[in-house]
Order: structure tokens, then C-alpha cells, then sequence
């Protein structure tokens, strides 16, 4: 798919984004750099298009990644001038390219201090709100960053992009159990989001909130330290929510591969103990539905890696690095199991 | 039956250009100014303070962990729910709390609903002035006499409408005077309008009388609504919902549904 301007940018890859970012200037060329809006221009027919404003802040997003800075700023410029210094969203594109003028710390520091500013006049700013938290994530102060975030959602409690940076984060910070809450409310806000996580953008399905809480879950029960009562559970909704990927997108490498590792961990370990299942949520399937779902993994693994390899039609769009994690999981399997067949 | 014999009224053709022309040349431009009157009085949206954001924010938050709830286990579910029942009845989330249990505050002494009521006020402005000044221009100049003949036959009742100003009983109610081509060009320019303006004109009051006639939408945060009673509603329906998740049984559905 050829990259749009029309489509925010923040998933392309890198060259992808650069290939935006060549078209700056015919772009800027091409369309008239003032946009009259008076009423009589509204009747001739040659008049803006929402299109239009798009196309600036994605390019202007865009421009900024690759460092065509000048771009940028006129991108900005024109923006300004249509929607005034007062809109909400060009504040936070200002705020964006003043980041990324900065050459050091402590110009960073001015312009957090200037969302600050910001937000003590109108504390309802949230593209601002954002930004600040985005800045300070990226200064490294993540517990600001959570706590900013907490507070944002604890007015504004329905917004999912917030609460995936807010799991993101505390992922980050080791904290499981409050990274797969913040997970889980992704879920509910968009039980259907393909693509909560945006880092993963290239394999065929985006990453799935489903499989990411998988991943969270299998973290949080393999964590050193993890309380012992937990791992089971957390084991068993791992591998739910790995079926349940799977189930929504076929052929989901990192589904597959979560419910390889799941199952091969839980088949190890199958002397568990009979636990009353009272308080457990989902019960643990039969040993036999496991080992049954670990060959199911193992065939699909070997097939998309087959087929991703011979680079056949549609099976091409894996990202190189998750291919080869599986193939690694599957060659460890198999001298595994010929070291113990000798 | 008898042929009633065709009615011929001889009409001076310059009628059309002096009548019929500036009638609609003068509709279209008042649909245009009343466009950009409606544009320019226009207010901004009022900026919500954080507490009235919560407030909604809160409620819509509730409304989707209960459309949703089957995307969780039942642990965190059954945790969201308590969370947000205890929230909800002891009014955490009101925006202002002492206000509990008193009746909603009267819509007109609140700035916020005063303000949107302005708004609808200015917009029937925009269309009752030009509408009497047009209609008076018209009967002031133009009456008393017929100017065209509709290629459609009509009924008698449509005589009074049609024929307003021209007192002849037994004229055919196909001829019609400048008023009742004034009310054609009323409810007949929507499509001009859309050409010129663009699809979410202001210029025709037909489009925004319907919109008055349809259903209240929109209104799940207006003034008159008491923010307590909805959260005790849905606190309510939060308590009802027996609880299933689409994580049941899903490694069986896997197994039957991928043949390797």
C-alpha cells in the first residue's frame, strides 16, 4: 500500500515516512498558500477542502520525523493562519515543532513549562495534556509521565489512546498487573481495535489489543517474583487471549507464537496442582486440548515461516525480525527434543 | 362530461422578466445572506470545565465497560463493576455534589442552556425577518394579478393558496400570482442552496425545521437532565448484567474452526 498523506502518519515505516516527506514540495507548491475565507471565495469553486488540512498536519508530522524542518514550518505556518493561534490541535502542533527545534535538555525543559502555562489557563486542553505527557516520557521521567497520565484519565476516563500509553508505560516499568488493567480498559473502550499498539505496524494484522494482553499476561505469570497463586491464572488467560487473536486474524504470527510459548511452558510444568476453582475465572483445559493447541502452533509457525521464506503472494508482509524469533523458537524445540530422544 | 373549455389569459411576456426573475433571483440571494448571517452569529462551543467533562465522561465510561463487559474475565469485571456502582451512587463523579437529590436547576437561570437557547433564537431570527420582509415586498409590488400557468393541473382547494390576492371565482387554480411562486421558491431552492453552499447549508428553513421535528438527539447531556438519576440508571443497569466472556471455551472454537 502506497503511503497517504491522508492517513496519519505515526505507523509508516521509516522509509515510508520519507518518501512523505519528498513530496513537501510540490505539495506546499500546489496549493495556494493563503486560503481566502471569506464568504464570497466559499462560492467559487476552488475552495478548501478538510482534505487539505490533513494533508498539512500529516505532512508537517511527517516532515518532522525525516528533519526537513523548514517543511515543517511552513506546513505550521499555513495552519496557523487558517485556524488561528487559540485552536487546540495547532497548539499542540506548535508545541510538537518547538520539541523538535530543541537542541538540548534544557530548551525541553522551556517548553514544558510552556504546556504547563498552557494548561493552567484551561486544564481541559487535551491535545496539550498529551503532548506534555508524550515529552516527559520522552525525557525519561516515566512516573510523571503514569501519574500526568492517571490524572488525564481520571477526567476522561473513555479515551483508549491514553489508557494504551498508560499500559505501555507501566509495561515498561515492570508493573504487570496495573499494565493489563489499563489494557483491559483499551478493550472495553474498543473491543474491536486492530491496532492499539502502533510500534508493530507491518505484520498483516496490527498489533492486537488481545495478543498484547496475552503477551502482558504471560509476562506478569513468568515475572521473577510473581505471586504463586497468580501464575496459573494469569497463565490461562495468556492463553486465552492468545486463542482469541488468533481467532479474530488468521495466520497472527504473534499469536502463534504467544500460544507456542504458553502451551510448551504449560506442558512442562504439567504436574500442576489441583487447585479449587473457585476463584480462578477461566479453568485450565485438559492436558490433552493443550498439547493439542501447542501442535496446532507448531504447524502454523513452520508454515508461515515456510511460505514467508519462499515469498509467496500474501505472505509477505511479516516483519522480518518476528519471523525469525519464531523460526529460533521452533529450531530451540527441536534440538530440545532430539537431545532428549538421544 | 362537459369540456370545460381551456381558460386562455392573455399575459404580457415581459411579465417573466420582471416579476418571475427578480422573485427568484432575490430568494436565492436572501438563502446565501441568511447562510453567512447563521455563520457569522454563530458561537463557539462553550468550553466544559473539567468537572462537567468527568461528569460525562464518567457516565459514557460506564456505558461502555457495559456494552463491552463480554471482552473481560470475570474478575476485572466483576472489579469495574463494583468500582463504578459505588462511584455512581455515592456521587463521586456530579459535578457538583452538594447539588444531590435537589431538583434540576430551572434551564432558563442557567448560563449554559440560556446560551443555547440564544443560539436557537438567533437562528429563527435569521428566518422569520427576511421571510416577512420578502413577503411584504412581494404583496406590496406584485399583487393582484396572475403571471404564470402550471404545466400541472391542481385542485380547487389549492385556489386560496395559489391565487392569494387575485379575488376571481372561477379562474382555473393552475394560474398562480407572484405570492404562490414565492412559496415555491421557498421549499423548492433546497438543491440550489446544496449546489452553492455546500450540504450543511443554513440557507433553507426547511432543512431546519425538520431537524426541530425529529427526534431529541443529543440531548443525553443537556439541561434539563439530573447527572444523579442517570448514574443511578446505569449503576442499575451495571447490576443486572450477568456476566459471559467471549474468552469461554475459545481454545475449543480454535481447534474446530483451523484444520491443520
Amino acid at each position: 500500500m502506497a503511503p497517504s498523506l491522508l492517513h496519519p502518519p505515526s505507523q509508516l515505516s521509516p522509509a515510508a515516512a520519507l518518501q512523505l516527506s519528498q513530496q513537501a514540495p510540490s505539495v506546499l507548491q500546489n496549493s495556494p498558500s493563503t486560503i481566502n475565507s471569506s464568504p464570497l471565495a466559499a462560492l467559487l469553486p476552488s475552495s478548501e477542502t478538510p482534505d487539505l488540512w490533513i494533508k498539512y498536519e500529516n505532512l508537517l508530522l511527517s516532515c518532522l520525523r525525516t528533519g526537513d524542518d523548514h517543511a515543517a514550518h511552513q506546513c505550521l505556518e499555513r495552519l496557523v493562519a487558517r485556524f488561528g493561534n487559540e485552536n487546540v490541535r495547532v497548539m499542540a502542533l506548535k508545541g510538537l515543532v518547538k520539541e523538535a527545534d530543541s537542541q538540548n535538555n534544557g530548551d525541553l525543559e522551556k517548553v514544558l513549562k510552556e504546556y504547563d502555562q498552557i494548561l493552567s489557563d484551561n486544564n481541559t486542553n487535551i491535545p496539550i495534556t498529551k503532548r506534555r505527557i508524550a515529552l516527559l516520557r520522552s525525557m525519561g521521567r516515566l512516573s510523571d509521565a503514569a501519574s500526568s497520565l492517571v490524572h488525564l484519565l481520571g477526567f476522561s476516563p473513555t479515551d483508549a489512546e491514553a489508557w494504551s500509553e498508560l499500559a505501555d508505560i507501566y509495561l515498561v516499568q515492570g508493573m504487570y498487573q496495573q499494565a493489563i488493567y489499563a489494557m483491559e480498559e483499551v478493550l472495553v473502550l474498543a473491543p474491536n481495535a486492530w491496532n492499539a499498539h502502533s510500534s508493530f505496524a507491518n505484520t498483516p494484522c496490527d498489533d492486537q489489543v488481545h495478543a498484547r494482553l496475552g503477551e502482558m499476561q504471560y509476562m506478569a505469570a513468568t515475572a521473577p517474583g510473581a505471586a504463586s497463586g497468580t501464575y496459573e491464572k494469569s497463565m490461562v488467560e495468556a492463553l486465552k487471549r492468545f486463542s482469541r487473536s488468533i481467532e479474530l486474524c488468521d495466520d497472527y504470527l504473534r499469536g502463534y507464537y504467544g500460544l507456542k510459548l504458553v502451551t510448551k511452558k504449560l506442558l512442562k510444568d504439567a504436574a500442576k496442582p489441583a487447585k479449587d476453582s473457585e476463584e480462578i475465572d477461566f479453568s485450565l483445559p485438559d492436558s490433552k486440548t493443550i498439547e493439542r493447541l501447542n501442535e496446532l502452533a507448531t504447524v502454523k509457525l513452520s508454515e508461515i515461516i515456510r511460505r514467508n521464506t519462499a515469498q509467496e503472494r500474501g505472505w509477505r508482509g511479516y516483519d522480518k525480525l518476528e519471523v525469525a524469533a519464531a523460526r529460533e523458537l521452533l529450531a530451540e524445540e527441536a534440538s530440545a527434543a532430539a537431545s532428549i530422544e538421544r | 362530461m362537459a369540456q370545460v373549455p381551456v381558460q386562455t389569459i392573455h399575459r404580457d411576456p415581459q411579465l417573466f422578466y420582471w416579476i418571475l426573475l427578480p422573485i427568484t433571483v432575490v430568494m436565492v440571494l436572501t438563502g446565501v445572506l441568511r447562510h453567512y448571517a447563521s455563520v457569522l452569529l454563530q458561537t463557539a462551543p462553550k468550553r466544559l470545565d473539567q468537572k462537567a467533562l468527568r461528569e460525562q465522561r464518567s457516565l459514557l465510561h460506564g456505558m461502555s465497560v457495559r456494552g463491552n463487559f463480554h471482552a473481560l474475565s470475570r474478575s476485572s469485571f466483576v472489579a469495574r463493576r463494583e468500582a463504578l456502582t459505588t462511584a455512581y451512587q455515592s456521587g463521586a463523579y456530579l459535578k457538583d455534589p452538594e447539588r444531590r437529590g435537589q431538583p434540576p436547576a430551572n434551564p432558563m437561570s442557567d448560563p449554559d442552556g440560556m446560551s443555547g437557547m440564544m443560539g436557537m433564537m438567533k437562528n429563527q431570527m435569521a428566518m422569520i425577518i427576511p421571510n416577512t420582509l420578502i413577503m411584504s415586498w412581494i404583496n406590496a409590488f406584485f399583487s393582484g394579478y396572475v403571471i404564470m400557468k402550471l404545466p400541472f393541473p391542481l385542485t380547487i382547494k389549492f385556489k386560496s393558496m395559489l391565487q392569494a390576492g387575485v379575488a376571481t371565482k372561477d379562474m382555473d387554480p393552475r394560474w398562480m400570482s407572484s405570492i404562490s411562486w414565492y412559496f415555491l421558491c421557498i421549499f423548492g431552492l433546497q438543491s440550489v442552496f446544496n449546489f452553492l453552499l455546500g450540504d450543511n447549508n443554513a440557507a433553507s428553513q426547511m432543512a431546519q425545521q425538520m431537524g426541530q421535528m425529529g427526534p431529541q438527539a443529543g440531548q443525553m447531556f443537556g439541561p434539563g437532565q439530573d447527572p444523579d438519576k442517570q448514574f443511578l440508571a446505569e449503576a442499575e443497569n451495571l447490576a443486572v448484567i450477568e456476566h459471559y466472556s467471549v474468552l469461554d471455551g475459545v481454545e475449543q472454537r480454535l481447534l474446530e474452526g483451523i484444520n491443520i
